[in-house]
């Protein structure tokens, strides 16, 4: 296109190369928007996305209390984020969490999903049942459980051979555990919901040929089910790593980060620094910490899955 | 074709973080006038008491030609969300506040009055009011708030059916605490509940083991950044004490895991599976609202123990002093916020307090105290806040907001056992004091 551009005749030559150049750009564009299109949708993401970023970018060279004006500090906000032993364990533990949420939610609603999408009995109550979590709001789900979790009143005081001194919140371990519990229940429902839909979608003449084949049940899901859900998975899988990373009521209302710094993750720990302690500077730091690092995974994620030139499951069908 | 397709990936996740940030960021602008419209504004925190400030609102409206409105911030955020505003067109006349750290930020960014012209005009402002109670929004050696709610000292509640039982008494020193705790384990009840989980309940313990083994001065000192304080031989003897109460199981193994907020270790002390608990004067009202029965026939309170030995006077209180009312310097209309000042001594504004079950600090209170609902508990608290040698501000509210994390932090891991005195020491010197 460019090329064919700079190597048209000038001004000197006829009318019809400059018309019949327009009728070929036409026609194969055909079925295509132009740039005009999607100028909303650009307007909106600089706005709010690529505006505030790097506002949030100048930010962290500036030290900013909310009170007066923000002052250039250098790279003040920066060395101290990254000498931070608190900010560097809140890195491993936001993965901790992610790589949890996604090895225990990934199988859990695979399993669940299939099962969706079959035409057993009692199957739509019970997956209407399964789906309540996701409608109540993170904060409800987080101040629910907290208070399930009581020790002296809630499930561990029944059950002592399972939780002890049902110190649940009181060890880096265990309130880990519940916090990739809480989420788990939480979340499930919804990766559920994608595998269902994914799964109704396998043509049946897949199984159908494999019964022939004499298959079973399990080849049938490990050979046919499986691989068809491919482009699921890291649909899923990129959700929840975006979900794990940017883990912040659950930890808000169930530890507050505790017990000392054992469950800061780093979306917390940015709201401590620019919301609790009005470090501004600091806080925009660990934001664009997060965002490096986000970007990183979901670029490693892309590469490795394929997502970006996705191909259909269904090739000879 | 791909880069653009990945662009939005790249962005997408930290987008909401940075749009949370940022968003704060455009609302600052440039400082701006208070909202002149001929009023002035009041912010408080939106709570039960906010039923006495409108009817003081209302009297003050009757007679002045500038009138009061008040306007509230529901909820827990109130000083993140007054950081956010108050430096903007939005800022109010007079705001509530806490007193000491959580007015620093703003008098170091000079946007607070400094109330000595007002107290010149009119002495009650500052003498009609408990010195102690009023000394804790004196910062840098002037006044920047009056008080307008409440006090709310920390006292060691206990539930006297399960003393009864174990057949011992509240503790008069730390000895007696000591035996007590043992005494009440072997009966098989928690001696002492703790809401740890929400960190604060924990730091009541520093308070007043520091106050009773160093006396005041010493956080004093260090709140004044002479940080060698911490290391001293009074704060290595006050860790050490509380490290014994801890190890001696008085606070039970799963403390980080109970929280007061949701009503956890109230209900501990209610139920009898405890027998004492460390809290602000709040707690009375909060057992009489969740446990009626109790509240009525079981509640006791007492004063923290002595240490013998110690420098701090066992009279010495620690807790909330008091909320208070800050003027904002660009205020347009300062005579009528003084007149309006004014009402926080009248006899009005100490009865409608009183009715709701909030103690004032003035000193016509005393008059008062047998119209209180419950008028052995105000007068017990009264004469505490008004003998206390020292009423020493919690400590998260002494330092500034951004020491507030890293103290909670502290407390709760020197109490599990994370960090040894040295990590605790170390930690709070690290504390910034400005």
């Amino acid at each position: 296109m460019t090329t064919e551009t700079t190597s048209a005749p000038p001004a000197a030559g006829s009318r019809t190369p400059a018309r019949r150049r327009s009728e070929g750009s036409y026609t194969a564009h055909v079925g295509r928007p132009g740039f005009a299109w999607a100028v909303p949708a650009t307007l909106f993401f600089l706005i709010f996305a690529i505006a505030p970023l790097v506002m949030v970018a100048v930010l962290s060279f500036m030290s900013w209390n909310g009170l007066g004006s923000p002052r250039f500090v250098g790279m003040d906000n920066w060395s101290r984020v990254l000498d931070d032993p608190v900010m560097i364990k809140s890195i491993w533990l936001t993965l901790l969490v992610t790589v949890l949420g996604v090895a225990i939610q990934t199988p859990l609603s695979i399993l669940l999903g299939v099962w969706a999408a079959g035409q057993q009995r009692n199957r739509a109550v019970l997956s209407v049942i399964y789906f309540i979590p996701l409608l109540l709001s993170s904060t409800a789900v987080s101040v629910l459980w907290r208070a399930l979790l009581d020790p002296n009143f809630g499930i561990p005081a029944q059950a002592t051979w399972l939780f002890g001194d049902g110190n649940l919140f009181g060890k880096q371990a265990s309130a880990i555990g519940v916090l990739a519990f809480v989420s788990t229940w939480q979340f499930t429902p919804f990766h559920t919901l994608i595998y269902q839909g994914a799964a109704r979608a396998i043509p049946q003449v897949l199984y159908q040929a494999a019964e022939i084949d004499g298959a079973g049940r399990y080849r049938q899901f490990f050979h046919i089910t499986l691989p068809q859900l491919r482009n699921s998975v890291v649909t899923s899988m990129i959700l929840m790593i975006v979900g794990g990373l940017t883990t912040f009521e659950t930890v808000l209302i169930l530890t507050q980060g505790g017990p000392g710094t054992d469950t800061t993750i780093s979306a917390y720990y940015m709201y401590q620094k620019a919301f609790k302690s009005f470090d501004f500077g600091a806080g925009a730091a660990i934001a664009l910490v997060l965002v490096v690092a986000a970007t990183i995974i979901s670029l490693i994620v892309v590469r490795v899955s394929g997502y970006d030139k996705m191909r259909s499951s269904m090739e000879g069908l | 074709m791909k880069i653009r397709a990945r662009l939005p990936r790249l962005v997408a996740g930290g987008a909401t973080l940075a749009l949370a940030l940022s968003l704060s960021a455009c609302g600052s602008g440039t400082g701006g006038g208070s909202s002149d419209d001929g009023k002035i504004h009041v912010l408080v925190y939106g709570d039960a008491s906010n039923k006495v400030e409108k009817q003081i609102v209302a009297t003050f409206n009757k007679t002045s030609d500038v009138k009061a409105v008040l306007d509230t911030i529901p909820g827990a955020d109130y000083q993140q969300k007054l950081q956010t505003i108050i430096n903007t067109p939005q800022a109010p006349d007079v705001f509530f506040n806490w007193g000491g750290g959580s007015i620093q930020p703003f008098v170091k960014a000079d946007l607070l009055m400094p109330l000595d012209d007002f107290i010149k005009d009119d002495p009650a402002l500052k003498s009609n009011f408990l010195p102690s109670v009023f000394n804790s929004a004196v910062v840098d050696g002037k006044a920047y708030g009056i008080p307008m709610r409440g006090t709310q000292p920390v006292l060691l509640f206990n539930n006297g059916n399960v003393l009864d039982d174990a057949g011992v008494q509240p503790p008069k020193t730390w000895d007696e605490l000591l035996s007590t705790v043992k005494t009440l384990k072997g009966k098989g009840v928690t001696p002492i509940a703790l809401g740890g989980g929400d960190q604060w309940p924990t730091l009541m313990w520093f308070e007043y083991v520091y106050d009773r083994v160093a006396g005041p001065e010493l956080f004093e000192k260090a709140l004044g950044g002479e940080k060698s304080a911490w290391e001293s031989p009074e704060s290595k003897k006050a860790l050490s004490m509380l490290k014994e109460l801890v190890d001696a199981g008085a606070f039970g193994t799963n403390f980080d895991s109970v929280k007061y907020t949701n009503g956890a270790s109230p209900a501990l002390v209610a139920k009898g599976k405890a027998a004492f608990e460390l809290m602000g004067s709040w707690y009375y009202a909060q057992q009489q609202q969740d446990a009626k029965d109790f509240a009525a026939k079981g509640l006791g309170y007492t004063t923290f123990p002595a240490v013998s030995g110690g420098k701090g006077d066992q009279a010495d209180v620690v807790g909330n002093t008091n909320n208070f009312y800050s003027v904002l310097k660009k205020t347009k209309h300062p005579e009528a916020v003084e007149k309006f000042l004014k009402l926080m001594y009248s006899d009005e504004f100490v009865k409608a307090q009183m009715a709701i079950g909030n103690l004032p600090t003035t000193t016509n209170t005393e008059k008062f105290l047998d119209t209180s609902a419950s008028p052995a508990y105000s007068h017990f608290q009264y004469d505490l806040v008004k003998k206390a040698p020292s009423f020493q501000l919690s400590w998260d509210q002494a330092y500034p907001p951004s020491a507030i994390t890293p103290i909670h932090q502290a407390v709760q891991q020197f109490f599990n056992g994370q960090i040894d005195a040295d990590g605790f020491i170390k930690a709070m010197q690290a504390l910034p004091t400005e």
